[in-house]
């Protein structure tokens, strides 16, 4: 019964049609489409222009064509066919299959297979494009950072070679502003840095043993100064069961406590601030401390809390009060580096306290009772005259900067070369206790001059020539680079005069006594 | 004599054969993503510089998804131009375009194949004729189904070849 009833159905979705071969409808049966016989098949659809071309090119050992999902219409509804067309010299006999319904639920299933594919291929293009836009802010962050820094070693440089010279008070005055607003912007780059790289994953979180105690001295020591100046009070209570040495990365926890102490400061005009350091708990060779860093300052208001550590934040609209907005979404960025967590809480015009958990280990079996390393102090060889400095150098200014600087000590001849490949040619014609090098000068970079020096001479007054590698892109990476280039040593711009002194003097020194 | 040449759209889903289809034919279109199941068959007819009227028989067909040679044999018999549209926004639609007209040249030795960059409007055409050159993309015309930029003139031009191809 059931057979049958397929049966009846199945015939009800067939149409045959006879055509001669000029087009005429010879025969109809009207299921689907009430075409009459005697209608140009032609005018009734554009797809049965394709039977001229089979008449045209008529092949008798090829006369069966089927064309599936042909989209028709009939009474203004569409009907979907699959079509099977028979070929003769006399006449075409086509067979119409309606599968309307069986074509809608595909319909369904590919429009929502190709919609989810075309989906995420735009997702994907907009990840892509993210993640372009990303590289090239952070390529031009590092490109101006050197752009700025190179300019900034210089006025930082002859400020300090102004302040050496006779000096009015308001001049010194003057200069003093100066150097303060380099010091500044040095550190809004290195904020910059900073931002650009945690947020393109770039940033390395390094463990290393460090002494604990002397950082927490040093900001005892440098925001009980500050505390006076401002006449508030400065407290830090630490926990005397914490060791004494400590493995993690110190720079960054520094930074972040840093920064802290820094905002409690400046938004605090009167009262005082308190920074507490406790430990959470100790397992094995873990523990995790907490630092309370408690201000009785201006405070935050409840809305705008949320958005504390957003970049370019800044509620406060005293522009006595200097910040660039950066400094707690670095100190949020860091937090979680270190797997650590921030809390705060504030209260308008009482104060606000910022709570940080910070992981820690140490090491067990070692005494905390290590050695304070102090920078070594070096002096310069005294039986030999001057000595003699090769500065590879291409910007007139950084030039003009150090040759003032190492000439104005009385111990230094120095010779400038712009270029690697000049350099070369000076190695060759003169012995230099050292030589100062820039790392990006044209011809040879720094590091390809350096591996020069190092592998093509055999004559040890060349080949070991101590060479001190400098550069605006001051990182890590880039001393590491230095330094497995065979460099002795590196020096980020901008930098201070005295360390210019103690790395020249230490490498001299060094190499008088091997 | 009156002239009728069929022309096949082709090219991946989502590329907008059919928003070109719908332009050239009707000068309409929709920001709607809607799947071709099959093929979809319309008439235009258009007068050609000479005079002649030319019947355009446009077939829009299901898009592939990897290449034109999983497009439906039967529908390209009898053609007289393919048109490889691909979408200048998605790269993955253009991949295999030197294969996939490789094959058809080679399949179909008398079959005018023509290449068409969509969605035109999405991009900027400096760069994008940039980056097509650099990757070795041959393309005949760069389009934009949305703003009907280089549409009819494309299919005008294309009507002009055909015909003169086959007189």
């Amino acid at each position: 019964m059931k057979k049958q009833q397929n049966l009846i159905e199945f015939s009800q979705n067939i149409q045959l049609t006879t055509v001669s071969t000029d087009g005429i409808i010879k025969e109809t049966e009207t299921t689907l489409f009430d075409w009459k016989t005697g209608d140009s098949i032609y005018e009734i659809h554009p797809f049965f222009e394709i039977l001229n071309s089979f008449i045209d090119d008529y092949d008798p050992n090829n006369t069966e064509f089927s064309f599936p999902c042909i989209h028709f219409e009939n009474n203004h509804q569409e009907r979907i066919c699959d079509v099977s067309i028979h070929l003769d010299l006399k006449e075409i006999i086509l067979t119409f299959f309606d599968y309307t319904q069986k074509y809608k639920e595909l319909n369904t299933i590919a429009q929502q297979r190709n919609e989810s594919i075309l989906k995420s291929k735009e997702l994907e293009l907009k990840n892509q494009y993210l993640i372009e836009k990303e590289e090239f802010k952070n390529s031009f962050i590092a490109n101006i950072n050197h752009e700025i820094r190179t300019p900034l070693t210089s006025i930082l440089g002859f400020v300090e070679v102004l302040e050496k010279t006779q000096l009015t008070f308001e001049q010194e005055e003057l200069s003093r502003i100066i150097k303060r607003e380099s010091h500044h912007l040095n550190a809004l780059i290195d904020d910059m840095i900073d931002i650009s790289k945690i947020e393109s994953g770039k940033l390395q979180i390094v463990e290393e043993r460090f002494s604990f105690q002397d950082i927490i001295n040093g900001f005892r020591e440098s925001y009980t100064m500050m505390a006076e100046e401002k006449e508030i009070d400065f407290e830090i209570d630490l926990d005397p069961n914490i060791q004494e040495y400590l493995i993690g990365d110190r720079t960054r926890m520094y930074q972040i406590l840093n920064n802290l102490l820094n905002n409690a400061f400046k938004f605090t005009e009167e009262g005082s601030i308190r920074l507490s350091i406790t430990k959470n708990y100790q397992r094995t060779n873990k523990l995790s401390l907490n630092f309370k860093i408690e201000d009785t300052g201006i405070g935050i208001l409840k809305e705008n809390l949320p958005h504390l550590f957003e970049r370019f934040t800044r509620f406060n609209t005293d522009k006595q009060i200097s910040g660039n907005g950066l400094g707690l979404a670095i100190v949020k960025n860091l937090t979680d580096l270190l797997n650590g967590e921030i809390k705060v809480t504030s209260q308008p015009e009482k104060g606000t306290i910022f709570n940080i958990n910070l992981p820690f280990k140490f090491e067990v079996t070692k005494t905390s009772s290590s050695p304070q390393r102090k920078k070594k102090k070096y002096k310069l060889p005294e039986n030999k005259g001057k000595f003699r400095i090769l500065l590879v150098e291409d910007e007139e200014i950084t030039q003009y900067l150090i040759m003032k600087i190492l000439i104005s000590q009385g111990n230094f001849f120095v010779d400038i070369a712009i270029n690697g490949e000049e350099a070369i040619q000076y190695i060759e014609r003169r012995k230099y206790d050292l030589i100062l090098m820039d790392l990006t000068v044209s011809k040879l970079d720094g590091f390809q001059t350096t591996n020069m020096i190092r592998n093509n001479y055999g004559d040890k007054f060349i080949s070991e020539i101590p060479i001190i590698g400098f550069s605006g892109k001051a990182s890590e990476t880039v001393k590491d680079k230095c330094i497995r280039s065979g460099m002795d040593d590196f020096l980020p711009k901008p930098f201070e005069q005295e360390d210019l002194l103690y790395k020249i003097t230490r490498q001299i020194a060094k190499k008088a006594a091997d | 004599m009156k002239l009728s040449k069929k022309v096949v759209l082709l090219g991946h889903f989502g590329v907008g054969k059919t928003s070109l289809f719908r332009r050239f034919i009707d000068n309409e279109f929709s920001g709607e993503y809607k799947v071709t199941l099959g093929v979809q068959i319309k008439k235009k007819v258009v007068v050609l510089p000479d005079g002649r009227e030319l019947s355009m028989i446009i077939w829009d067909t299901e898009g592939h998804s990897d290449s034109v040679q999983d497009t439906r044999k039967s529908y390209l018999l009898g053609s007289h131009a393919f048109i490889y549209v691909f979408d200048l926004t998605r790269e993955d639609t253009y991949k295999n375009l030197n294969q996939d007209l490789k094959y058809l040249k080679k399949t179909y030795t008398k079959v005018t194949a023509k290449i068409i960059g969509n969605k035109l409007d999405l991009v900027n055409e400096k760069e994008v004729t940039l980056r097509l050159k650099e990757q070795e993309i041959p393309f005949d015309c760069l389009t934009s189904a949305k703003t009907n930029k280089n549409v009819q003139n494309f299919f005008l031009d294309l009507a002009k070849e055909i015909t003169n191809e086959a007189s």
